[in-house]
């Protein structure tokens, strides 16, 4: 590095670094107490009168290959930066750089013995001269050298009284800085923020969210799925048996597997964060040992076997690739350690951790299993027989016998589930609740589709009596919502579709007649097409606008169609029974 | 001297006309070909202020949605969209307060390359530039990560909006569906998900989880209009803005369509292709035929402009191209059709039609057209080349030419109209066409 810059370094010069992020970095405020950085143009010299320790200059950038003079952009910040900490030095909002310090190499360690600034320019000296000896001990040290260097750093963090300044006046050249602009906020040019440091987050709203002013509107947002509900009603008993299960194995301080299946939109999400949650606040009391709690879902995972990835960044905050994550992972739940708190996981959506072989379904069950491991597993996927239908059986024997089963919601159940949000809001008439409660505990059981189907009918409500005074939800809105939600939509396709269209379908059933197959060229159903044409007594359509027709309907998935490359010898289906077409063409 | 006077006043009439011509051209064929996704919406009230109300709720309540926008292809859906959209823009607490994230089923074809969009199109924190850091896995931990700690009353509501929202169903275990679905329906950034579609069996293509999730609002766009209205989109169409710049000739303009839709052959014509399809963008294609006619010396549209654009329209594409096609290729095509008769749509081979070609030959035409073999084969070729007829599996190199099975993709409706036009077209031949037997 020293022959690409190809001049002599002054002590006090460091350079601005454009390549972001080494691991090491660490901020010079917690070397020095303050320092402050003057751009000067190549050539230019630093000011005697500045030439005090805590004083550096920058000249050129370092882009990771080759050295270069300042870009006019950078060094008109940086000037105007230092400009503004030189008039205000000892306010706190002064220019103080936190420049990052790159500790690539290891010099360090002896400069950390260097307790008084007055040592410091001996020490620069006997580097200078030592310098080529430096090398070849680094040469030597090698990889030794690189796995030291955060021990050091954590030194230097501990004991802020160390006065370290030789990073930078060495004169091996191989010392570098990167300015944070915490003066001005905006980030340099050319230098990208690190992604590793970036936090995810959504931009907040410029003026507050309305708050909800009449009675549906309240009703609307308690019954959104996302509001959550001071108690969960209806799964009291549920709730208790995975409490009681929990609760038993924290302080019993073993560990065990509980498989909890149940068909969408029963609440189990839902209870087993309610039982954590009280299981937090117990613990918080201290009525039972305290835990760790981490939550994957099968869903939320780009493979399987980033679930290892997510636990152990949920437990220990590490980031590391998948296949280590799995050793680490070993490691930590077959140690036994003395304090070791007890582990809550819970695996949701467990069948999209199905892998091939199984190892990351096996892992997870396994580990429970352990002596050390002090690991309760709650997982949760929708059918009841997973287990035996998609495990293996050293899988299925390790996630033990203990299940539970969410059922449907029965209507009253559902019915109390409203009654309960709603909590004495006068919003909607008993029997309304009792029609869609009854409505979906026939069709489902979901309770999501329940409060989507009540908000929905809010919805209704309002618009219809925009102009009278306020409404309460009454049946008619909520048929009405449940029609519009579970109608099928293809009978209102027919009757709305170009009369051409409706009498291809009706060639089609024709044609399907007359075959007794449920099946049919293009070709033929275009005989029939005309036919019935010339017994309308219509002009009758070109075979193109017939091939047109044909992929209108299509597109819409009325008609099932083979590519279209066989033209006419294409062959098509009907996706709804013939009595509906049927039905959507008598009436008019 | 006078008539220097008029024909200079002919010349600047018609300087001003031809200015006139190119601004209607200019408006018109902007109106029928780039107003992709904001032209007018014709009978969707009900729909449009249910989309709007729902939109408005989640801007200024915070309140998480997802709904579908279903039905057929040139229905309006962009249209109904970006119309809810615009006017949502108009109310001054929303402007800065929505996030609008665009898919597109085609574009974005697997959850990887969509999430790195979405990443992208709401500027989160790992991107620079243009670029999005991170792998896969550390991206979707990011994106949810970032939706997570939003929260109802303080984050920016997101919208996004799936076009083509059927092919996303298509995405491995529908995770992307899945994660909008979920954080649309838990507390967290407040997100509406609108889904474009026009697959009507689109419920039944979503997983059951991701079902459950979905709030089941669907928006049903059905072209349910009738001919009446129809015309009167036809109108509106065609009729200039007030704000052209000539207002005589606009005025001359637009009642020349109020008369044409008045018109009995106009009308007919519409109705023709009413019948046919009620989708807005053939209406579209069939003026836009029809404007192109317009020149300064046939400044207005007329009946015949209409009919001869939607003659035009309806050609089938097949038959015109047996219009170019030489006197033997005709006699092959014809042989064709007979073999399909005897042999009830049967694969056939050259050496097949070349005997049925000679039968005819031999009886009727007295070497009029007596061809030798290769000459025919020829023809056959071009044929084959012009996709007429299509060999039924892929040939392989070997097999003889004359005896690959082959298939003619043409119906004996279509050759018997095409015959009807063919320019010089020999009597017997087209004998020889009605009937296989003509010769006996």
């Amino acid at each position: 590095k020293r022959r690409l810059l190809k001049r002599k370094v002054s002590p006090q010069e460091v350079f601005f670094d454009k390549v972001p992020g080494y691991d090491t970095d660490i901020p010079v405020e917690t070397i020095i107490k303050r320092t402050t950085v003057i751009p000067l143009l190549l050539g230019e010299e630093l000011p005697i009168t500045l030439n005090k320790k805590q004083t550096f200059c920058v000249k050129q950038s370092w882009d990771g290959k080759c050295f270069t003079t300042l870009s006019s952009d950078t060094f008109l910040k940086l000037k105007e930066a230092s400009k503004k900490g030189g008039n205000s030095p000892n306010s706190s909002s002064s220019f103080t750089p936190s420049g990052i310090v790159s500790l690539l190499k290891k010099e360090t360690e002896s400069v950390v013995q260097s307790a008084t600034k007055n040592d410091e320019l001996e020490i620069q000296s006997k580097h200078g001269d030592s310098k080529s000896s430096v090398r070849k001990k680094r040469c030597s040290q090698g990889v030794a050298n690189s796995t030291r260097t955060p021990t050091a750093r954590k030194k230097l963090q501990l004991n802020g009284m160390y006065t370290v300044i030789c990073p930078f006046s060495s004169f091996e050249c191989s010392m570098f800085c990167t300015f944070f602009c915490n003066f001005s906020l905006q980030p340099l040019p050319g230098t990208p923020k690190t992604p590793q440091n970036a936090t995810p987050e959504i931009p907040r709203r410029s003026c507050e969210a309305q708050k909800p002013v009449t009675i549906l509107e309240k009703a609307r947002l308690r019954l959104h799925v996302s509001a959550i509900p001071e108690s969960l009603p209806c799964r009291e008993e549920e709730f208790q048996d995975i409490y009681n299960f929990v609760e038993s194995k924290l302080i019993d301080g073993t560990g065990g597997c509980m498989y909890i299946s149940g068909v969408p939109g029963t609440g189990k999400t839902a209870t087993v964060h309610e039982v954590i949650h009280c299981l937090q606040q117990a613990a918080e009391n201290d009525d039972i040992p305290s835990f760790q709690f981490a939550e994957i879902n099968g869903m939320k995972l780009t493979d399987p076997h980033q679930a290892y990835v997510q636990i152990l960044q949920l437990l220990t905050g590490q980031k590391v690739t998948a296949t280590h994550a799995a050793v680490l992972l070993e490691k930590l739940f077959c140690t036994p350690g003395p304090k070791k708190k007890t582990t809550v996981l819970i695996v949701d959506e467990l069948d999209l951790l199905w892998t091939r072989k199984q190892n990351v379904m096996y892992n997870l069950f396994d580990w429970p299993t352990r002596k050390h491991s002090k690991l309760i597993i709650l997982a949760i996927a929708n059918t009841m027989d997973l287990p035996e239908r998609i495990m293996m059986n050293r899988v299925s024997s390790r996630l033990g016998l203990t299940r539970m089963s969410f059922q449907p919601y029965t209507y009253k159940q559902l019915q109390q589930i409203i009654s309960s949000r709603l909590n004495n809001l006068k919003a909607f008439e008993e029997d309304a609740i009792q029609l869609v409660s009854r409505k979906v505990a026939a069709l489902s059981g979901d309770a999501r589709r329940c409060l989507d189907i009540c908000r929905r009918a809010t919805e209704i409500c309002e618009f219809a009596s925009r102009k009278r005074t306020q409404e309460i939800v009454r049946m008619a809105h909520i048929t009405e919502a449940i029609d519009e939600m579970f109608s099928s939509p293809y009978i209102n396709a027919i009757r709305n579709a170009s009369l051409h269209e409706q009498i291809f379908l009706k060639a089609v059933l024709a044609e399907f007649r007359r075959a007794g197959v449920e099946e049919a060229t293009v070709q033929e159903i275009y005989r029939q097409h005309i036919a019935l044409c010339r017994m309308e007594g219509r002009q009758s359509p070109t075979l193109s606008g017939v091939m047109a027709i044909c992929s209108r309907l299509g597109a819409c998935r009325l008609l099932l169609l083979e590519s279209s490359k066989k033209y006419l010898h294409m062959r098509v289906r009907l996706n709804i029974s013939q009595d509906d077409i049927m039905y959507a063409l008598k009436d008019e | 001297m006078k008539t220097a006077m008029s024909k200079r006043r002919f010349k600047e009439n018609s300087e001003a006309n031809r200015e006139c011509i190119s601004q209607v051209q200019k408006i018109l064929r902007e109106r029928f070909c780039h107003n992709y996704g904001t032209g007018k919406l014709f009978g969707v009230e009900h729909q449009y202020r249910h989309l709007l109300e729902l939109l408005k709720r989640t801007v200024i309540h915070g309140e998480s949605n997802s709904a579908l926008i279903i039905g057929p292809r040139g229905s309006g859906k962009t249209v109904l969209l970006n119309h809810a959209l615009k006017e949502l823009m108009g109310i001054k607490q929303v402007q800065m307060n929505l996030l609008e994230v665009r898919l597109n089923g085609l574009l974005q074809t697997n959850y990887k390359v969509a999430l790195k969009e979405i990443t992208r199109q709401l500027h989160l924190e790992n991107v620079v530039g243009d670029k999005v850091f991170g792998s896969f896995a550390e991206n979707l931990a990011f994106l949810l990560e970032a939706l997570r700690k939003g929260d109802r009353t303080s984050s920016c509501p997101v919208l996004f909006i799936l076009d083509e929202f059927d092919l996303f169903v298509h995405h491995k275990g529908q995770t992307l569906l899945y994660n909008l679905f979920d954080v649309s329906q838990s507390a967290q950034t407040p997100l509406t998900v609108i889904g474009l579609t026009c697959r009507q069996d689109i419920l039944e293509l979503l997983e059951k989880r991701v079902k459950s999730r979905f709030s089941h609002r669907q928006i049903y766009l059905m072209n349910s209009f009738d001919f009446k209205q129809y015309i009167r989109i036809f109108k509106e169409q065609l009729s200039l803005p007030a704000q052209f710049p000539d207002e005589s000739f606009a005025q001359k303009w637009n009642q020349n369509v109020q008369h044409l839709s008045g018109d009995r052959t106009v009308q007919d014509t519409l109705q023709n292709l009413f019948h046919h399809t009620k989708d807005l963008r053939s209406l579209h294609l069939l003026l836009m035929l029809a404007v192109s006619n317009i020149t300064v010396h046939h400044p207005l549209i007329t009946a015949s402009d209409l009919h001869e654009a939607s003659r035009q329209y309806r050609m089938d594409s097949k038959a015109n191209i047996i219009h170019g096609l030489s006197v033997l290729e005709v006699c092959l095509i014809i042989a064709m059709k007979h073999l399909n008769d005897i042999y009830e749509g049967e694969p056939f081979n050259f050496q097949m039609v070349y005997n049925e070609f000679q039968k005819f030959i031999q009886r009727k035409a007295h070497g009029m057209y007596n061809f030798e073999k290769p000459v025919v084969m020829k023809a056959f070729e071009h044929l084959l080349r012009l996709e007429l007829v299509k060999p039924i599996e892929r040939t392989s190199v070997r097999a003889q030419r004359e005896y690959i099975l082959v298939k003619l993709f043409l119906d004996s409706n279509q050759i018997m109209d095409a015959l009807q036009v063919y320019p010089n077209c020999p009597t017997d031949v087209k004998q020889w066409a009605v009937s296989s037997l003509s010769w006996l």
